[in-house]
């Protein structure tokens, strides 16, 4: 109308447009870049909770399984920062669906789907950024790091990114109103974190090598209730009640692999590891694309 | 082909937004829906628009169902709502980038549209401004440029003079006033009474339901029987004196929350 030169094209109809998922993702990486809060946020989350807990309380706790304390939350401490990048990027749909751009697109012949994909790709490459940001603190509580290390991480952040994004989306979707992240932090992401065996472990020893020395027969028993005794201590057991709030939170099984990929350790079984990180992200997207979609 | 509408409706729980509307709007023609707060101007644009799915009744565009055919309708209409529906933390031209994937146009054509939509609304020098550094009426001059990128058939408005100075307003009325000589129909809501005189046809809207349809002057003519009137009389006469009080709506409350300092997770 305004434009001169031929006319343009009709629009193609498929669900899958790449060029949209592109767009939307780049829209969510674009403004991340600007909003520099958001990058001091992980910063301040991560000097608080891995280096002021994690050698504070460290200090009493000496070890757990043999990694000391700060050692042993880091994994949880990559999870927290992927908890609140992911929800802070979902939420945001909530403005973006009264006065933002979320209006615009659902005016647009653009499938919903692909601009759904985009939103969680993008969600989830920030909070692999976020959730990145304890690693920079590796020199100083001394973890072997490696290249692989690093990439099979990424894959299992980039993972659980989609799955709480999309879960984020599901939640923004069902909000009309909005007045504060705070009911979100707490209400969300603070249960889901403190109940993944992210500070304190499900089952093990803690304490310290010479402790408390555990005989021969004990450590058999144990072994053969799936409590590895390392070196000495006292041995945990959760009340049954956290016990089953803890397997009933995904993010404990997706935690649980980030932990063994960092330090080679970890508390679930292995396949219901990999099926919650391979599954429940494909399916988590599929409603969120669905909720997004959905007319009013 | 018009836009047509048959007995429309939609409701909300209990409450009936729009009872059941009736009108054709042709090719070519400037329309305006007039009618006060709550009335159910913005209700019967979204359902148009496919942004709500109607409860009952028929309407269709070009042609094409709003219920069924809701890709078909809106690859040929543009649209620009009451609240500014731009990503305010990216630039101009990032928001144009955003809107040229969405309407698929092709990407070798993409960069002279994104100039000339630009151009038009006077902000070729501000195209790399974060828009959310923009006045209410940059904000308007974008979102009309952007509804009008992809070469639309239909422009929908709702309330498109909300929060303009009169400066604005003119620069709005003689930008569309342009395009109604291309074929261009115009459908647009509002409440501001001297802005519908200039339109082909007015249609009033009260508590759901259509009172009056016709030309400015039909109008005066059938309801205070004198041309010299003014549609604010036709108004009046029609919808009465009663104060229209609405509840805040959720996105009322959103602004005013970010109105307040927000939140960081904008």
């Amino acid at each position: 109308m305004i434009a001169t030169g031929e006319p343009l094209p009709r629009v193609n109809r498929s669900m899958f447009a790449p060029r949209v998922i592109w767009v939307m993702w780049r829209r969510e990486l674009v403004r991340y870049g600007r909003n520099r809060s958001q990058i001091f946020g992980g910063l301040s989350r991560t000097v608080l909770w891995l280096l002021i807990l994690g050698f504070g309380l460290g200090a009493s706790l000496r070890q757990i399984e043999g990694y000391s304390y700060a050692q042993y939350i880091l994994p949880g401490v990559v999870t927290l920062n992927v908890l609140f990048a992911s929800l802070q990027s979902a939420i945001a749909l909530v403005w973006d669906r009264q006065v933002g751009l979320l209006r615009e697109v659902q005016v647009s012949p653009a499938p919903m789907l692909s601009v759904a994909l985009g939103k969680l790709l993008g969600g989830a490459t920030i909070a692999v950024a976020q959730g990145s940001i304890p690693f920079l603190f590796i020199p100083i509580i001394g973890v072997p790091f490696s290249v692989t290390k690093l990439l099979l991480a990424w894959a299992v952040m980039f993972s659980m990114g989609v799955f709480l994004t999309a879960f984020g989306v599901v939640l923004a979707s069902r909000m009309r109103t909005f007045e504060g992240f705070g009911s979100i932090s707490n209400g969300v992401i603070q249960p889901l974190y403190f109940l993944s065996g992210s500070i304190f472990p499900i089952r093990g020893i803690i304490g310290g090598v010479g402790f408390l020395d555990i005989p021969e027969e004990l450590r058999n028993e144990l072994a053969r209730l799936g409590v590895y005794a390392i070196g000495g201590g006292w041995v945990v057991q959760l009340p049954v009640w956290i016990r089953v709030l803890v397997f009933a939170n995904p993010v404990s099984y997706q935690l649980d692999l980030l932990r063994f990929v960092l330090l080679d350790f970890r508390q679930l079984p292995m396949v219901v590891d990999l099926l919650v990180i391979t599954i429940l992200p494909v399916i988590a997207a599929l409603v969120a694309a669905v909720a997004m979609a959905k007319r009013s | 082909m018009p836009i047509v509408c048959e007995n429309l409706g939609r409701r909300f729980e209990d409450v009936a937004a729009v009872e059941s509307v009736s009108f054709r709007v042709e090719q070519g023609e400037f329309f305006a829906l007039l009618g006060p707060n709550g009335a159910g101007k913005t209700t019967t644009v979204h359902m148009l628009t496919t942004m709500l799915k109607p409860s009952h009744g028929e309407a269709s565009i070009a042609g094409f169902d709003v219920r069924r055919q809701a890709h078909e309708v809106r690859s040929v209409i543009g649209m620009v709502f009451q609240e500014p529906a731009l990503d305010d933390r990216l630039t101009a031209r990032e928001n144009l980038q955003i809107h040229a994937a969405l309407y698929g146009i092709p990407g070798r054509r993409v960069k002279e549209r994104i100039e000339q939509a630009l151009e038009w609304g006077q902000l070729a020098n501000e195209a790399r401004r974060m828009v959310r550094t923009f006045s209410g009426g940059m904000k308007r001059r974008l979102e009309l440029a952007r509804a009008l990128m992809h070469d639309p058939q239909f422009l929908f408005l709702d309330e498109p003079t909300i929060g303009l100075d009169p400066q604005g307003r003119r620069h709005l009325w003689e930008s569309i006033a342009a395009l109604r000589g291309r074929g261009l129909t115009v459908f647009m809501t509002t409440h501001y009474l001297p802005e519908a005189e200039a339109c082909d046809r007015v249609g009033i809207i009260d508590a759901g339901k259509l009172v009056a349809l016709g030309t400015p002057a039909e109008l005066k003519t059938s309801t205070t029987g004198s041309t010299e009137s003014t549609l604010e009389d036709v108004f009046i006469e029609l919808t009465g004196h009663q104060l229209r009080d609405e509840e805040a709506t959720p996105r009322d409350r959103l602004l005013n929350f970010a109105r307040q300092g927000g939140e960081h997770t904008r």
